[in-house]
């Protein structure tokens, strides 16, 4: 099972758990349909693309409405810890939600007592938490941008908002394999780091395994949901059963080419990128998912 | 020196505050303190009132701890109380004021820390936003997309957390940027 959890921005939302599907543009989750937009529900949209070309089961989503008290974001981590054990996910991608280090320093020692134990994903704030908690090193994937690879790199931050000035200046392309190291060196890196940029590099503990600089398109920086979606190709390809480093460079390149195939401008929103990816995936990159 | 053991509206135990990531409100008098840490509370948020370190230690011997991830819903519930200032308890960093610039040939992206926010350089209006990973990013993006720049609910004023504040700063480069070149148009 692949479970994807994060908020998505309705008030109202009740938590939720069940499978995905996809309709039009919006994503139904039992009796609810969410808006397909910037944040987990573009995660889970892209992993929901992914798993429907290989027909693989649909993405399992635990999601509630949060617009920033982090109610949501509680009710989540609550169910998590509650029900882990029971759910046994062979892939857990942890999403938005409020960085509250006790709660996931609980659902943390839930995922122990799984066996076997599955891969761990986090982006956006989970790894802020997972980092600011002392447990990067506990996950399997981290997916920063080059401002939150400051970030890891900055032993004593607990967000990016408060990084050290001279890292966060000095964090370009040129000394990304520099900031690597220094995030494993202070234990603010998982496993493995795609470092997402105008170059998208797969890192591990050893550097640089590979990297990914076209087809450039800069625009995509500008689009908000391109992090996400990349976040959610990499869940559903590691579940679909590739290596992890394979998964990350794969997803890397789908996005680009999903920036390329047609006329991409700052303007362009998230769903029209996810809408791309199943011809990605069938004109470009059969051979390397196969 | 006081640490109250009972919990707090949001069940949270004041303890659990060393475990949240803390942010520092420095005072000058003891009774805004006091004060701030009763609105805080009443509006639902986890805090309490501690002794700053030294090296911190400025007015007051009291500080508000909270979590600083909160910073700008705090903030913004303070506005009738002086204080000092927010600092991170732990390590010594400043909060970020780089803001970096990215034309392309109609829009303009502007990023704050980790926030970007990209507008059409004629008219001014909100194309997208990116970027950050506190829950209030995806409402604020929704809130705020397509909208002209000066006409928006600031980020400051609707969210909650640091990522906020960040896209909020994003917000006001942009403004300046694209009322310089109103002038010169």
């Amino acid at each position: 099972m692949l479970i994807i959890a994060g908020i998505v921005p309705i008030k109202t939302l009740p938590l939720l758990e069940g499978r995905v599907m996809k309709e039009r543009a919006f994503l139904r989750i039992g009796d609810y349909q969410i808006p397909a937009t910037q944040g987990t529900a573009a995660m889970i949209s892209a992993a929901l693309a992914v798993s429907q070309y290989f027909q693989l089961e649909s993405p399992r989503a635990v999601v509630a409405g949060d617009i920033g008290r982090g109610d949501g974001s509680r009710l989540i981590y609550q169910y998590l810890i509650q029900n882990l054990l029971q759910l046994k996910p062979r892939v857990l991608a942890l999403h938005y939600c409020m960085p509250d280090l006790e709660l996931m320093r609980q659902l943390y020692e839930q995922v122990k007592l799984l066996d076997p134990p599955p891969v761990l994903i986090a982006d956006a704030a989970s790894m802020y938490a997972a980092k600011a908690v002392g447990l990067a090193s506990a996950f399997d994937v981290f997916t920063p941008d080059l401002s939150e690879l400051a970030f890891l790199a900055d032993k004593e931050a607990i967000h990016p908002a408060y990084i050290d000035k001279h890292l966060f200046e000095s964090c370009d392309i040129k000394t990304v394999p520099e900031f690597i190291a220094l995030a494993y060196e202070n234990q603010g890196a998982a496993r493995y780091l795609l470092v997402k940029g105008k170059a998208d590099y797969i890192a591990d503990k050893n550097g640089i395994l590979s990297s990914i600089d076209g087809p450039d398109i800069p625009e995509l920086e500008c689009i908000g949901g391109t992090g996400d979606t990349i976040t959610g190709m990499v869940a559903a390809l590691i579940y679909k059963g590739l290596n992890i480093p394979d998964a990350l460079k794969i997803s890397a390149q789908a996005n680009r080419l999903a920036g390329a195939i047609e006329t991409t401008t700052p303007a362009t929103r998230i769903n029209e990128i996810i809408d791309r990816l199943p011809q990605v995936f069938k004109s470009s990159l059969k051979r390397e998912i196969s | 020196m006081f640490w109250p053991k009972k919990k707090d509206k949001t069940g949270a135990n004041k303890n659990n505050l060393n475990q949240l990531g803390q942010g520092l409100i420095l005072f000058d008098t003891v009774e805004e303190a006091i004060q701030a840490e009763k609105l805080v509370k009443k509006a639902g948020y986890t805090c309490a009132l501690v002794a700053p370190p030294p090296s911190l230690r400025k007015g007051c011997d009291i500080a508000l701890a909270f979590n600083l991830v909160e910073q700008t819903a705090l903030e913004r519930i303070l506005q009738s109380i002086p204080y000092q200032q927010v600092v991170p308890r732990a390590g010594t960093a400043p909060l970020l004021d780089i803001v970096q610039v990215t034309q392309y040939p109609r829009h303009v992206m502007v990023k704050a820390g980790n926030m970007k926010i990209t507008y059409e350089k004629e008219s001014g209006l909100i194309v997208n936003t990116s970027g950050g990973g506190c829950p209030d990013i995806p409402y604020l993006h929704i809130e705020i997309l397509g909208q002209r720049l000066d006409q928006i609910a600031r980020p400051r004023e609707l969210g909650h957390t640091l990522c906020a504040l960040m896209l909020d700063r994003a917000v006001e480069g942009a403004l300046e940027i694209w009322k310089g070149e109103e002038i010169q148009c």
